[in-house]
């Protein structure tokens, strides 16, 4: 085994690869459809779809949160954006269940932008359950999950170096690519994928690590600072606490003065306005912008801001929000950034999107050659219980998992809006779904079960828009879809995912298995012997 | 168990396999923790740009351990190739940082 | 707009990775036929590389500059795809996309 350099770097890569292959694919599948996260939290609470910005929206959120918790100890509004037609209202109450068990509990409410009204969004956990399983899983305990997530990031990294170091003419056959010859092209594919975005995967990777790394690597931390990765944050972050108490009770200024002011100072539009202490005589308000983003910029905070007296509507202080970060920090931030996509348009946020779906690929088309490889050796022979197993676990983890998203869509529409825990159903239903699909791959894990899992996606998928006309108007026919992008752009991915599901499905049922022994056939593929 | 039957268990290919696989994971890490606390306390940096600094290599420190470890002509060679290192930076380490030396 | 703007970079990378493939004999042959002189292969070489540099340029035109290095090399991805289907298949079409595609973005952004 250990006959040279290559040799080991591609038995590595194998098997890095390889076992941890259907976790990557579910991280791939679920981190693709995370940078939409916002977009698909939005299509999956209709009765947000109304929503419209106007340039009332800062004073209907300030009568709102005057009329719901004009005593609280905190305000925070979101206001509208490309991404979210809608105002997120966050306050916490000044009442000492509020600060129960050390973590403090706030309430939140989300508000009709044009016409102040609170609305009422289904249950459900949007993008968001996607976004979160895709680093911590669901159900298992977080600091575990997220250990394994790690240790699968780490495979992964592994399994790109030792790719690189084991593929001999990474140059010479970097545009190579032979289609119709079985293990051979999917080798291409997988090494198309690989190579060609090999920018993209090793910074997704490293970066990921990045992210976790209090988790995986706070000796530094430790050791250079005396409350570990507290003094750390500390020292990059440096928070202001709020004043303790609220002082006596003291009506706010209107706000849009205020909004206009900071809209004037820094030319951009607001995003943001806080406030400690509403209504009292202690009472600040912040009110942020947008800025112009740049990749290396920190995650939090350094928004232009414009600091209040909330009783006077003095100013107080003026942030540009620009501050000069070290060089290291912005390399870390340029990582970090590049992988949650932070501060792309649209158009840079459908090519990570992209990039993800190339990811996927390269996971997919890798396990697939694994099974390639091993059923073309066996020239015809049925295949032993460790390659059915592994077939069908390929099954599961690509057109299961896909189904399992399909449905989970579908379970929003479907659900009763009143159910009660709908939530957690709509999640149930993601894996309900999948664990059918796993079921139903591992008693047929063959061409057949590749043949009914694609033919199942790509109905489940074409459905979604029809669902979405049958229980909803802001579907694909609809002004209301087109007027918000994301909406229409929503069923028209669902489109594209069920065209590509049939033409998978066509690919295979076009290619006849060849059954018995004897030598292999010429030009003719055996993808297994089912 | 004869002497015999232990040297026959230890040039086992598979005992190979696990033996680095050991060295690359556990091994590896241990040297990644080592080089990025060391470095934590040496780079002559403010001591968050250090810590940053450290721990945008620990991860490249881990993966070429865990190839060393691999790709390395024996299993021995892989255990000493990583933990030889990471007893300097341990020790590195222990000293607390440039001030040490003064 | 940036959909037009990130034309222009994609077309060059997709015209210089394309020069960059023939500048390789294996895929020449398929591609144009005949045997190449190495002068050919050289030059094929040296105008891909040009064609990279334009295009990294130009990111740089459209980006800060961690974002434009980063798109740039994503960029390099998103034109090879194409290509690497195109050259099997189509490999005569492959060739005269290469110069068409930048001058048609230099249109669409020019107007």
């Amino acid at each position: 085994m250990k006959a040279g350099l290559r040799q080991s770097m591609a038995w590595l890569h194998t098997w890095s690869g390889l076992l941890l292959g259907w976790l990557l694919l579910a991280m791939f599948v679920t981190g693709t459809s995370a940078y939409f996260r916002e977009e698909i939290s939005l299509w999956m609470a209709p009765e947000l779809h109304h929503s419209q910005p106007s340039p009332d929206t800062p004073a209907l959120a300030w009568a709102a949160l005057n009329a719901k918790a004009p005593d609280a100890k905190s305000w925070d509004i979101q206001l509208p954006e490309a991404r979210s037609p809608v105002v997120q209202l966050r306050w916490q109450p000044d009442t000492p269940q509020a600060e129960e068990g050390g973590r403090r509990r706030g309430e939140q409410a989300v508000m009709d932008a044009g016409t102040g009204e609170l609305l009422s969004p289904r249950a459900s956990r949007g993008g968001d359950f996607l976004y979160r399983f895709h680093f911590e899983l669901y159900g298992v305990p977080r600091i575990w999950a997220r250990w394994l997530i790690c240790v699968a990031t780490m495979f992964m990294l592994v399994a790109i170096v030792s790719g690189v170091i084991t593929h001999k003419k990474i140059f010479k056959d970097f545009f190579t690519f032979r289609p119709g010859k079985g293990q051979r092209s999917w080798l291409d594919s997988h090494n198309a994928t690989a190579v060609l975005a090999l920018p993209f995967h090793f910074m997704i990777t490293y970066s990921g690590l990045l992210i976790f790394m209090v988790m995986l690597m706070p000796w530094g931390m430790n050791a250079a600072y005396e409350d570990g990765w507290r003094g750390f944050f500390q020292d990059v972050f440096p928070r202001e606490e709020p004043a303790a108490e609220g002082g006596a009770a003291m009506p706010m200024v209107d706000i849009a003065p205020l909004v206009a002011r900071a809209r004037e100072t820094f030319d951009q539009p607001v995003r943001r306005i806080s406030v400690d202490w509403p209504n009292r005589d202690n009472a600040v308000i912040r009110v942020s912008t947008a800025k112009d983003p740049h990749i290396t910029d920190q995650r939090r905070g350094g928004n232009p801001t414009l600091v209040f007296n909330g009783g006077t509507g003095e100013l107080l202080e003026t942030r540009p929000g620009d501050e000069a970060v070290p060089g290291a920090f912005r390399v870390y931030n340029l990582l970090v950034n590049l992988h949650l996509a932070r501060f792309a348009d649209p158009t840079v946020r459908w090519l990570f999107f992209l990039f993800g779906v190339g990811g996927t690929a390269m996971v997919a088309t890798g396990m697939l050659l694994w099974v390639s490889k091993r059923t073309q050796q066996l020239r015809g022979k049925a295949p032993g219980a460790a390659l059915r197993l592994v077939n069908g676990l390929n099954i599961a983890s690509l057109t299961g998992l896909l189904g399992a998203l399909a449905a989970y869509f579908a379970a929003n529409r479907l659900l009763p809006v009143e159910l009660a825990a709908r939530e957690s159903w709509e999640i149930r239903v993601f894996f309900l779904t999948w664990l059918l699909a796993l079921g139903h791959a591992l008693l047929r894990p063959g061409r057949r079960g590749w043949i009914e899992q694609l033919a199942a996606i790509t109905v489940l998928w074409a459905a979604l828009p029809l669902l979405n006309v049958a229980t909803t108007d802001s579907h694909l026919f609809s002004a209301t879809a087109w007027r918000t992008g994301a909406l229409a752009g929503f069923d028209v991915v669902c489109l594209l995912m069920a065209a590509t599901g049939g033409y998978a499905l066509w690919r295979v049922v076009r290619k006849q298995p060849v059954r018995g022994r004897g030598p292999l056939p010429q030009r003719r593929t055996v993808e297994d012997g089912a | 168990m004869s002497k015999h039957s232990l040297q026959r268990l230890t040039a086992s290919p598979a005992v190979g396999v696990a033996s680095r696989t050991l060295a690359a994971v556990f091994g590896g890490y241990a040297l990644a923790a080592c080089a990025t606390t060391a470095l934590a306390l040496w780079l002559p940096a403010a001591p968050a740009t250090a810590v940053i600094t450290a721990n945008l290599l620990s991860f490249l420190i881990y993966t070429v351990a865990v190839l060393w470890a691999f790709a390395t002509r024996s299993a021995a060679r892989a255990w000493v190739g990583i933990l030889m290192p990471a007893l300097v930076l341990a020790a590195l380490a222990w000293l607390g940082g440039p001030e040490a030396l003064l | 707009m940036t959909v037009i703007a990130v034309t222009l970079p994609l077309s060059l990378a997709y015209a210089g990775l394309t020069a960059l493939a023939l500048a390789m004999k294996r895929h020449h042959e398929a591609a144009i036929g005949a045997k190449p002189p190495a002068t050919r292969l050289r030059a094929f070489r040296v105008a891909g590389w040009v064609l990279m540099a334009l295009m990294v340029a130009s990111c740089l035109r459209l980006w800060p500059t961690g974002l434009a290095l980063s798109m740039a090399l994503g960029l390099v991805t998103l034109a090879g795809l194409p290509l690497v289907f195109l050259l099997p298949y189509r490999p005569r079409l492959m060739v005269r996309l290469a110069p068409v595609l930048p001058v048609l973005a230099l249109i669409a952004t020019a107007v």
